[in-house]
């Protein structure tokens, strides 16, 4: 807090106005969730790509080999057994979650940003509820987890048979 | 000073001028029904430590002096009432965002620099209009609710303070700047539309601003600012609204 800051100040001012949206109301934790699902659909998309890539044959799939059949079910059947783990697949439960989340409230950021879906400028008296999370913007955030859930409760079933 | 019970105050103490190593200091200070977070700062700086530095100037949430983080949260001291924060145990830091001159008192300068930037004031396209008005500029009830809810700000960076994106884009203008440049653009009375999108239309701009509405939960005084800068983007993306 103290006046000047060096990258790592920098860095740790970051991280902890992602991460602790306490005290700020709905739209912040909004903010953070969105934040974190953003990165984590980042890392998973490029995860996914590297371990299709192995599934493929990685560089190799460019180059026509005698035995490409074969080196190819190999691998499948390699990597199928590396992620046939509960791990990955409550990652898969979360990243479900996630992407859910960060494409309904998405949308409703991009309406927003553009103005639509909130209230008229109005003189504030006293216990003024800010016309910028609306009714519609709160109902809307809490169709995102809504659906966010139902995405999770979903994946989670598929994977574990929770309701069966 | 009758108080019956007492509240312990952990304040945010550096001195640049020795050494300049923050440090938290505890007092313990009598309450009364109504005190307020600035009457016991007060207490403090008479009566237990003259050395704390606090800045404030009207006591009653117009002036914008006493801004601070109180419990984690932006928050005027003169307008935080000690019970309203149900605790006997209250953090006192300075503004966030901001850097700071001695203990409580932030350096507010790069937050009016940014409000300059936004150039605050009518503009009329006529130099001589500008300086010399000759008439008055009529609005009607309907123009004037456009804007009236953003001038109410009292630039105490409360808002600048809790804005997620300050803390880590030095160049963006913060919510109160654009808020007032929303103020003005919208403003019937202002002939420089073009000029003010000009100002904020960049990386670091009006678009940098990534909604996290903490801006409006914080405002002391119901300005809105997170709605202001929503309304101002409309106004770029689809052109000026009638009027």
């Amino acid at each position: 807090m103290a006046g000047r800051r060096n990258g790592l100040a920098v860095l740790v001012e970051a991280l902890r106005t992602w991460l602790v949206p306490y005290r700020y109301g709905l739209e912040r934790w909004s903010y953070t969730l969105q934040r974190i699902s953003g990165v984590v659909i980042t890392l998973y998309f490029v995860a996914h790509i590297v371990e299709t890539g192995y599934v493929v044959g990685g560089p190799s799939v460019w180059t026509i080999r005698p035995d490409a059949q074969q080196y190819a079910e190999r691998v499948w059947t390699e990597t199928i057994k590396f992620l046939s783990n509960p791990l990955f697949d409550a990652g898969l439960a979360i990243i479900g979650f996630f992407v859910a989340f960060h494409t309904i409230n998405g949308i409703r950021l991009f309406l927003a940003h553009f103005g639509w879906g909130l209230g008229r400028p109005t003189r504030p008296e006293p216990m003024h509820r800010p016309q910028s999370m609306s009714p519609t913007q709160r109902a809307l955030f809490w169709a995102s987890i809504a659906f966010a859930v139902f995405a999770l409760v979903y994946t989670t079933n598929a994977f574990f048979g929770v309701l069966a | 000073m009758s108080g019956t019970s007492e509240v312990l105050l952990r304040v945010y103490r550096y001195d640049p001028s020795n050494g300049g190593k923050p440090r938290y200091q505890n007092y313990r200070v009598p309450t009364f029904r109504g005190m307020t977070v600035l009457d016991a700062l007060i207490y403090i700086k008479e009566n237990l430590d003259p050395t704390l530095s606090i800045r404030y100037s009207c006591r009653m949430a117009s002036c914008g002096s006493c801004g601070m983080t109180i419990n984690g949260l932006p928050r005027l001291a003169c307008f935080t009432q000690i019970s309203e924060l149900r605790s006997k145990y209250i953090l006192v830091q300075p503004l966030r965002n901001l850097p700071i001159i001695k203990d409580l008192v932030a350096d507010l300068d790069e937050f009016f620099n940014k409000h300059k930037l936004v150039k605050p004031y009518l503009i009329r396209r006529d130099v001589e209009e500008q300086e010399n008005p000759r008439e008055q500029y009529r609005q009607s009830e309907e123009e004037l609710e456009r804007y009236v809810q953003f001038a109410y700000c009292i630039k105490c960076a409360l808002c600048y303070s809790a804005c997620p994106v300050v803390s880590t884009d030095k160049s963006f203008p913060g919510p109160q700047a654009l808020a007032q440049l929303y103020r003005y653009y919208i403003d019937t009375r202002d002939e420089a539309r073009e000029e003010r999108i000009r100002i904020v239309d960049g990386a670091h701009g009006i678009w940098r601003c990534h909604f996290a509405d903490s801006c409006s939960q914080v405002c002391p005084k119901g300005v809105d600012p997170a709605l202001a800068i929503q309304l101002m983007r409309r106004e770029m993306m689809f052109g000026p609204s009638k009027g």
